[in-house]
C-alpha cells in the first residue's frame, strides 16, 4: 500500500513512496523529510528547499493544503482506490437524476417551483439567503422536480440536498 | 476625555477601536452574543456585556436594549463602527436623548446624507455633480418601469437606506426589471430596516474613487485625499489602495473641493466618506456619503499619518481638529485586502467554521487589522469579513510587492478564505497598469471560474502538495493497521470496532 494517486486542480499525479525519506513522483525520485509542527501545519523539506504547509483533514478522502497564499482541495486515494472510483464514475454517468444541494450555508426563504413542476435549465428552484443575500438556486438541467425534501424557513447545510430533478 | 466607550459592533473594527481606546487610556466595553463569545473583540476589550442571541436583529441591532445597557454600564460614549447601526439616524438620536455622545456626526447630519434620495437631491443643490436618476424612491415596479424606460437601460436600484452592495441590482432590460426591483426591495427590508429604493443611471466602466474627509465641531474640515476602490464584486470592495493612480493633481484639487462642499451640505463633523464614480475622461459623480468610519479607512491612515478613530473621538468630545490642510501630504502608497472567508470557486458561498490554525504576517511596511484568532467562530449570523490585510511601500509598486509577500505569510486554517483570489489579483496585467474599473471581477474573473483561474499555480507548489499527501495518508495506513478502509459515504463506519 506505498502508491498513491493525487488528486490537485484536476491533474493527477501517481506517487510512490519507496523509503521513508524517498519518493518517487510521476517517475521521478526526490529525498524528502517532513515533520509536524501542529495539528495544521507540516514543514517537508524537499531537495533541500523547506516549506510550510498548511493542512486541514476534510473526510476521509480530502484534504485541503495551503502554501504561500495557495490553497487546493486535494484527494488522496490508494492505487487501488482510484480504480475504484474511476468504476463507480462511469457507472454514475447512466443515472437519471440530479440532486440540488445547498452550495453554502443558509435559510430557504421560498420554493418557486413544487413537486411535480417542470423546470428549465437556468429556471430558479428556489431563494437561499445567506449572510443577509439572497441567492437564487437555479436547475443545471431540463426535467420535473421530483421530490423536496425541506420546507420553507428551513436551514440547510453546505452540501445538504435540498430537491431531486428527473 | 471621556472614562467609557461602548462600542455597539463585532469583528474586525471593534477591534480596531479598542486598539484607539486603549492608547487613550479609555476603557473599552463591547457587546457579545452567543455565536461571538469566543470573539477576538470580547478577548480584547476591557469590558464584555453579553447582549442577546446571535441573530443581529435581537442583538447589535436591538436599539432598546443597548440604550439600557449603555445607562446601566455608565458608557459616557458609543462608538458605531461601520455598518449595523451606524447610519441608523433613529439610534443616533436615542443615543443623544438618552445623553450618551455618540461617536460620529449628528442624527441630522445622517439623516441628510443617509437617506439616498434626499442626499442626492442636496448635492444637487451643492453644485456637487450626481449620477442621473431618481431623487425620491420608487413605490412599485410600474413606476420603476417607467423611470427605466425614461432615463434609458442599463440602470441600477439601489436601497435608500443601503450600503455595502445590499439590496442593490443592475438591469440591463425590460424583462429583469420585475424581479430584480423585488429583490432589491426584499434585500433592502432584510438588511436596513427601510424597503425604500431608488433608481439611478448605470455609469458604464468607472472607477470608484471615494474622499476620506474629517470635521470638527466648528465648522473646520480638512481632507485626507482620496481612496481607490474599483476592485469589488457585487459592489463588496476586496481591494482598496490609497492615492488612486488614475487621479493626477488637478483632478485631485477638483475631487477633494466638491467632497468637502458636500460635507459642508450636510454640516457635517467627525470622518466621512465621500463616494464618487469617476468616467474614462475624470468626470465624476456624487454616488453617496458615508456618514461614519469606512471599512478601508487604513490605506489613508498608513499615507496620512493620522489615527482616524482617535481622531474621531477627540472630534465627538469636542476638540478641534489637530491637523489643518497644509499639514497633510501624500506619503508613499498604500493597499488593502479583505480577507473574506468565501469560497471563491462555489459563487463566492460564505465559508464558516473555527479558525484551527492562525499565523499572522509580518515585517517591513505590513499591518493586519482582524477579527479572528484562534478558536473563533465564523458563523452564518455575521458579515465574512474576517481581517484586512494592509501594505505600505515608498511607491505603489513596493506596496504590492510587500502585500504579495504577506498574503503568502498569512496562514488560516479553518475556513475557506480569499487569500489566493488577492493574490491572483495582485499579479493580473490589468491590476499592476492600474486601468482597470469596477467591473474588473466580472471582465477578468469569471469567465475563469470555478476552477480554471488557478490555471497557473506553481506546478513546484502542486508536487510539494501531492507528496505531503502522500506521505500524510501513508502515515494513517500506518497507524490503522485494519485493512479495511471506510470510505466516507459509509454510515456503517461509526459503529465498526477498533
Amino acid at each position: 500500500m506505498n502508491d498513491f494517486v493525487v488528486t490537485i486542480n484536476k491533474k493527477k499525479k501517481n506517487i510512490k513512496i519507496q523509503k521513508e525519506d524517498n519518493v518517487l513522483l510521476d517517475g521521478k525520485s526526490f529525498h524528502v523529510e517532513y515533520s509536524k509542527v501542529n495539528d495544521y501545519l507540516y514543514l517537508v523539506n524537499i531537495d533541500n528547499r523547506v516549506y510550510e504547509i498548511t493542512t486541514n483533514r476534510l473526510n476521509e478522502l480530502n484534504y485541503r493544503f495551503g502554501l504561500d497564499g495557495h490553497y487546493s482541495e486535494v484527494e488522496v486515494r490508494t492505487t487501488l482506490e482510484e480504480m475504484v472510483n474511476d468504476y463507480l464514475i462511469n457507472k454514475a454517468k447512466y443515472a437519471h437524476h440530479d440532486s440540488i444541494v445547498a452550495p453554502m450555508p443558509g435559510l430557504i426563504l421560498k420554493f418557486t417551483k413544487k413537486v411535480g413542476e417542470e423546470v428549465k435549465q437556468g429556471e430558479a428552484l428556489c431563494i437561499l439567503e445567506a449572510m443577509k443575500m439572497e441567492n437564487e438556486i437555479r436547475s443545471p438541467i431540463n426535467g420535473f422536480v421530483k421530490e423536496i425534501y425541506l420546507a420553507e424557513g428551513n436551514s440547510v447545510e453546505k452540501g445538504q440536498i435540498i430537491l431531486t430533478i428527473e | 476625555m471621556f472614562k467609557k466607550i461602548l462600542i455597539v459592533n463585532r469583528g474586525e473594527i471593534a477591534v480596531r477601536i479598542i486598539k484607539a481606546c486603549r492608547e487613550m487610556k479609555i476603557i473599552s466595553a463591547v457587546l457579545y452574543t452567543d455565536a461571538d463569545k469566543n470573539s477576538l473583540h470580547v478577548r480584547a476589550s476591557d469590558q464584555a456585556y453579553y447582549i442577546g442571541k446571535s441573530a443581529a436583529n435581537e442583538s447589535y441591532l436591538n436599539i432598546p436594549k443597548i440604550i439600557e445597557t449603555a445607562k446601566q454600564i455608565n458608557a459616557d460614549a458609543i462608538h458605531p463602527g461601520y455598518g449595523f447601526l451606524s447610519e441608523n439616524s433613529q439610534f443616533i438620536r436615542e443615543v443623544e436623548n438618552a445623553g450618551i455622545t455618540f461617536i460620529g456626526p449628528s442624527s441630522k447630519s445622517v439623516e441628510m446624507m443617509g437617506e439616498k434620495t434626499s442626499a442626492r437631491r442636496l448635492m444637487k443643490e451643492s453644485n456637487v455633480p450626481i449620477v442621473p436618476g431618481t431623487v425620491k424612491s420608487i413605490e412599485t415596479s410600474a413606476e420603476a418601469l417607467e423611470i427605466a424606460e425614461e432615463i434609458g437601460y442599463p440602470i441600477m436600484i439601489k436601497a435608500a437606506a443601503g450600503g455595502g452592495g445590499k439590496g442593490m441590482r443592475k438591469v440591463y432590460n425590460k424583462s429583469e426589471l420585475t424581479s430584480s426591483f423585488d429583490r432589491a426591495k426584499n434585500e433592502a427590508l432584510k438588511s436596513f430596516g427601510n424597503f425604500d429604493v431608488y433608481i439611478e443611471k448605470l455609469i458604464e466602466e468607472p472607477k470608484h474613487i471615494e474622499v476620506q474627509i474629517l470635521g470638527d465641531k466648528f465648522g473646520n474640515y480638512v481632507h485626507l485625499f482620496e481612496r481607490e476602490c474599483s476592485i469589488q464584486r457585487r459592489h463588496q470592495k476586496i481591494i482598496e489602495e490609497a492615492p488612486s493612480s488614475f487621479v493626477d493633481q488637478e483632478t485631485r484639487n477638483k475631487l477633494t473641493t466638491a467632497a468637502i462642499n458636500a460635507a459642508k451640505a450636510c454640516n457635517y463633523s467627525n470622518a466621512g466618506t465621500i463616494e464618487f464614480l469617476m468616467d474614462k475622461n475624470k468626470n465624476f459623480y456624487f454616488l453617496e456619503m458615508n456618514t461614519r468610519l469606512q471599512v478601508e479607512h487604513p490605506v489613508t491612515e498608513m499615507i496620512s499619518g493620522v489615527d482616524l478613530v482617535k481622531e474621531q473621538i477627540n472630534i465627538a468630545f469636542g476638540e478641534k481638529l489637530s491637523i489643518v490642510q497644509s499639514d497633510l501630504k501624500i506619503n508613499g502608497h498604500a493597499i488593502e485586502c479583505r480577507i473574506y472567508a468565501e469560497d471563491t470557486e462555489n459563487n463566492f458561498a460564505p465559508s464558516t467554521g473555527i479558525i484551527l490554525h492562525h499565523r499572522l504576517p509580518s515585517g517591513p511596511g505590513i499591518r493586519v487589522d482582524r477579527g479572528i484568532d484562534l478558536k473563533s467562530d465564523v458563523s452564518v449570523y455575521y458579515d465574512p469579513l474576517l481581517s484586512k490585510v494592509i501594505a505600505h511601500g515608498k511607491n505603489r509598486e513596493e506596496a504590492i510587492s510587500r502585500l504579495m509577500r504577506a498574503l503568502g505569510e498569512y496562514q488560516i486554517v479553518g475556513v475557506i478564505t480569499n487569500i489566493p483570489l488577492c493574490k491572483w489579483i495582485l499579479e493580473r496585467k490589468t491590476f499592476l497598469s492600474g486601468k482597470f474599473d469596477i467591473n474588473f471581477i466580472e471582465n477578468e474573473l469569471f469567465p475563469l471560474l470555478p476552477s480554471n483561474w488557478k490555471e497557473d499555480i506553481n506546478e513546484n507548489y502542486e508536487n510539494v502538495i501531492a507528496i505531503l499527501g502522500a506521505l500524510l495518508k501513508a502515515k494513517e495506513l500506518e497507524l490503522k493497521p485494519s485493512k479495511y478502509q471506510n470510505s466516507s459515504s459509509n454510515k456503517w463506519g461509526d459503529l465498526r470496532y477498533e
